[in-house]
């Protein structure tokens, strides 16, 4: 074999990719897509276009009545209550959490790892569990209130449980690291020159942040808002423990129906309505946010 | 410089609340634990015995040992298709590509109740599968695989690709070199892959809470039916292990990790 063939022989091994190769790397996990994403997807569709029956009956008998029931006042409340909370705690998160990435990316120095550990690890310890705390804290009888009316600040104690603020900390609370991390990644590809320069051309930290900082993490931000916003819009436990039914968010809606009620195809089509308001939601975040947050999201 | 500090000084002020809000109910749960008070959050004086009548609480016990099982699934069956998935995703140019990419995706931005309905009602009501272990599985690993695809697609983009040709010029075939060169090179993102979904799986109630049917109690399912009749010491305690355990893991993987990195150079 002289050296010309020896470097086909190569070529062709190297670059040959035998047909059966996709389909064993691929094919499981299509097959799990097809099987547990599309399927259970495509059913609760079909479903929300059924007539329920007695005794979480389903009736094959194709109706409407599923969504004009759910286009009903009430309904559409706890929806548009839903986005404007996961707006809010969006937006609450968007403030307090950058100047958190920004202190860690900027002032860290060798403390960096360990600044954005801290925000990491509390959200690893049992969700649930968490969320019972924060309640106690801020509950009638809660640690709160018990030190106000110790330190004679307050007479009675404070009403903040069940209350519209008490969700939006709750969902704050939970997702806020989920805006912190991509901003922070993306403030870690600034080149620390660029502050510099800024600072010596006469710029005001304010300005800085504004001129600088900010345009360079518009991937980071699009990231975080897309981690923060879908989730806090779906969330059902944090109105479960700190809501209580006035301020039930849709996610509340889709379990109660399903779980509660058994009334399948109202439920599903609760869930295929709020499925198609987060893929719209996505599809325009992503859409001005451009590319880069879709991948600051990966 | 005076602007700097004042600069660094006002971010320290908010970022000092956020630490503390984010950390606060973390403490609550870990002092209340050792509290002699029967009731959540009253201080009477320092005790063990919560944790003594955890570790003699066999409901705990059983819920305690189904989580690990499952979440033990899910991050093998997550691994192992993770990586040959995300391989295929890197290495194969193909028809549908990117519609398999968002596909993978897509359990990922679905809110936990749609996907936790949806798969109840398929379960039920289409293709059939008992509730208990075999759904909660199925529904784990389901969620999982697409966050082990993220971390071993990000790990790809930063290996040496030209071991595998080097290994083909020495004239390995493809297995041999799938085996032997690109499993080992990806090791450190399957491990932190694994990392990321064990406690994710093991955490998991709103998706495991629609699929688990009766009698078959995880971890946090015990706990949410506890705190329906208010927090109890037991409650604080279990969350105290959770932080103690979770924290060892995260040392134990930086320690990995360092000494990864002190080997590759």
């Amino acid at each position: 074999m002289d050296i010309k063939e020896y470097n086909t022989v190569i070529k062709t091994r190297r670059n040959a990719i035998f047909p059966f190769e996709i389909p064993l790397f691929l094919g499981p996990i299509s097959l799990w897509i097809v099987l547990f994403v599309f399927g259970p997807l495509a059913i609760t569709i079909i479903f929300s276009l059924l007539k329920s029956g007695e005794f979480g009956k389903i009736i094959p008998i194709f109706t409407l009545n599923n969504y004009y029931k759910i286009l009903k006042p009430e309904y559409l409340r706890v929806f548009v209550r839903s986005f404007l909370y996961a707006l809010s705690a969006n937006i609450i998160c968007l403030i307090i959490g950058y100047p958190v990435a920004y202190l860690a990316a900027k002032h860290g120095g060798r403390w960096k790892g360990m600044l954005i550990l801290l925000i990491i690890i509390p959200s690893w310890t049992s969700y649930l569990i968490r969320l019972y705390a924060l309640k106690t804290i801020i509950g009638n009888n809660g640690i709160i209130n018990s030190i106000l009316l110790n330190l004679h600040i307050i007479k009675q104690p404070m009403q903040m449980l069940y209350k519209p603020g008490a969700v939006i900390f709750g969902l704050v609370y939970s997702w806020i690291p989920f805006m912190i991390l991509p901003i922070y990644s993306s403030l870690e590809g600034i080149n620390p020159e660029l502050y510099e320069a800024s600072l010596d051309l006469g710029a005001k930290p304010l300005v800085t942040l504004f001129k600088v900082a900010i345009p360079l993490t518009k991937g980071g931000i699009f990231a975080g808002t897309i981690l923060v916003f879908v989730p806090a819009l779906g969330d059902w436990l944090v109105p479960h423990f700190l809501g209580g039914s006035k301020v039930m968010m849709i996610g509340n809606l889709v379990e109660y129906k399903f779980i509660n009620v058994g009334n399948i195809p109202e439920g599903a089509s609760l869930a295929t309505l709020l499925a198609v308001v987060i893929i719209l939601i996505l599809y325009t975040l992503i859409k001005i946010g451009g590319e880069e947050a879709l991948e600051k999201v990966v | 410089m005076k602007y700097l500090k004042r600069e660094r000084n006002i971010l320290l002020l908010v970022s000092m609340i956020v630490y503390i809000v984010l950390w606060a109910p973390v403490i609550v749960i870990v002092i209340f634990s050792f509290s002699n008070s029967k009731f959540g959050v009253r201080w009477e004086g320092f005790t063990l015995k919560w944790y003594y009548e955890l570790f003699h609480n066999s409901d705990v016990g059983n819920a305690l040992k189904r989580s690990l099982i499952i979440a033990f699934s899910a991050v093998i069956a997550s691994s192992i298709m993770g990586t040959i998935s995300a391989y295929g995703l890197y290495k194969f140019k193909f028809f549908a590509k990117k519609f398999l990419r968002t596909s993978v995706l897509l359990p990922i931005v679905m809110p936990y109740v749609v996907t936790g309905g949806s798969l109840l009602v398929y379960f039920t009501r289409f293709f059939k599968v008992p509730l208990g272990y075999p759904s909660i599985i199925i529904a784990h690993i389901t969620f999982s695989v697409p966050l082990a695809v993220l971390v071993i697609l990000g790990r790809m983009e930063r290996i040496n690709w030209e071991c595998e040709e080097a290994s083909y010029d020495l004239g390995a075939n493809r297995f041999t070199t799938f085996i032997k060169i690109t499993i080992p090179l990806l090791m450190p993102g399957i491990l932190s892959a694994a990392m990321l979904v064990f406690p994710w799986s093991f955490d998991d109630f709103v998706i495991t809470f629609f699929v688990a049917g009766i009698g078959s109690t995880t971890l946090p399912i015990y706990v949410f039916s506890q705190l329906r009749y208010g927090t109890t010491p037991v409650i604080n305690a279990i969350g105290t292990i959770f932080t103690v355990v979770t924290l060892a893991l995260i040392i134990l993987q930086n320690l990995i990790s360092n000494r990864k990195a002190d080997n590759s150079g």
